[in-house]
Formats: C-alpha cells, structure tokens, sequence
C-alpha cells in the first residue's frame, strides 16, 4: 500500500499539491499552513504533486517506479557520483 | 570534438546477418534517444501542419496497432479479462491495470448500455518521449494509445469504445475507457 510521507519543516503549504491532486489525497490544514495526507488509499501514485511540490516536501513509498528510459545512463552516472 | 567510431569489420551473406551488428547496450540506448527525437519532432511538425488533425492521424495509427495486438488474444465479452490480457500483451511498454478509488467496490461501473473502467498507465514509451523532447502530456502522441485501445477492444469484444485522459502525471496517467454495448 502506498505510504505518503510529508516533511512538514519543508512544506510551505502552498496548497499547490491539494489543487493537482484529481483523487483529493491531500487536505491544506489552514491553521497550520501544512498539509495534511487525508485519503492516502486512493493515491495512485501518478507523482504530480512531486512535480509541482515547489520544497520537494513529499515522499512516496511502496509505489510501481515507471522506467524512465529516458534518462542518459552516462549522465546519470556522473551525478551518482556527486550525490 | 572528436567522435571515436570503432568499425565492424566482418562477412555477410545475405541470410546470415553478422552477430557483431547487434550492437552494444550503448548502441541500444544510443538509437532510443534518436528515435525519441525523431518521435518527438514528428509530432510536432504534425500539429504545425494539420493542427488538431494530428490526434486523428496518431489515433489512426494507434487503432491499427490495438486490431494487430487483439488479434493475439482470445474474443471475450469480459471487460475485466479483456483488461488483463491486454496489459499482458502490451507489456512492459504500456504496462497499465485497472484502478478504482478505495470507496469503489468493483473495477467497472455500468452506466446504461455502457460500461466505464478506469486504467492505470503506469510504464508508457510515449511518456517517455515527451519528456525526453521536451514536450507536453495530453498532446497527440498520447492519442496513440487512445487508437491502441479502442482497436483492441474492437477486435476482442467487437464493440465500439472511448478512452478519455483523466489526469496525466511524470509516473502514471489516469485514463477512462467507455464501452458502448451493441454499437459495432
């Protein structure tokens, strides 16, 4: 089962994530300004929200990973070596 | 800069094709980012060109690709077992399966003469290639898997159907196939 994860020191509870979710996943906790995984069952793991997320905040776990052939083996190579 | 090219140098009969031009994995991931590039850009000048006619002609072929694969498969009248044999045949290119909110009880919803089941694409080529070129989802190279599906479905189920993009995201896109019973 997929297991959403929010680093709530990150999160700027921009509400970007509550807006692009179309399985309304995430709730916006207006008093805290943070936000709050409320339907985590129905995540399909699509990872819009990483995309739009603009503090890197969320974290997925237990999801099919989509290959991403596109990706330039030699580049990524390099950059595992930095990170 | 300097390319190093290292060339093959071998016999060839006309029915026995040198195993030395296999190629590499390199070569392999080498002539996928050019096919890429030459998908991407093809699309592109296609909607220069014919504007919203693109989608038609991506559809076109992709309905050309869906009646060759639903051939392989065996004539059914279960959308579900239709569904899982086709991801099977489709692979891990198009891998999808079908999916439903937690507070759905079944995969499908009959709607009338209709019947509506929502896919999961999770693994998808064409997503690739949009994102390896630069270029936006939900544009007419998607329509390819639009065409694939409704294809199918006509050879499998010999019934007309619809596929609707619902959401579309860097790991899995949300898709809606609409059967209609008794339209052939």
């Amino acid at each position: 089962m997929v297991e959403i994860n929010v680093d709530e020191d990150a999160c700027v509870g921009c509400g970007s994530c509550v807006e692009d979710c179309p399985n309304e996943v995430y709730e916006l906790d207006k008093e805290h300004r943070k936000i709050v995984v409320v339907k985590e069952t129905d995540c399909m793991a699509c990872l819009s929200c990483h995309e739009i997320c603009p503090s890197q905040a969320l974290e997925h776990r237990d999801i099919h990973v989509a290959k991403r052939l596109y990706i330039d083996r030699k580049v990524n190579k390099a950059i595992s070596k930095i990170i | 800069m300097e390319i190093e090219r290292e060339a093959i140098r071998g016999d060839f009969k006309s029915e026995l094709i040198p195993k030395e031009t296999g190629g590499e994995i390199d070569d392999y991931e080498g002539a996928l980012h050019v096919l890429m590039k030459f998908v991407g850009s093809m699309s592109t000048a296609l909607e220069q060109v014919s504007g919203r006619g693109a989608n038609a002609i991506v559809y076109q072929a992709g309905k050309r690709m869906g009646h060759e694969a639903g051939k392989l498969m065996e004539k059914t009248d279960d959308l579900e077992k239709a569904m899982n044999k086709l991801s099977e045949i489709l692979g891990i290119e198009f891998y999808f399966e079908m999916w439903k909110p937690a507070s759905q009880d079944g995969y499908t919803i009959e709607k009338g003469d209709e019947t509506v089941v929502k896919l999961l694409f999770m693994d998808c080529v064409v997503r690739q290639t949009l994102r390896r070129t630069g270029l936006p989802q939900k544009g007419p190279l998607c329509y390819i898997l639009y065409g694939y599906m409704i294809g199918a479905v006509e050879e499998v189920m010999s019934i007309k159907g619809k596929l609707d993009i619902d959401h579309v995201g860097p790991n899995a896109c949300l898709k809606t196939l609409t059967v209609k019973w008794g339209a052939k």
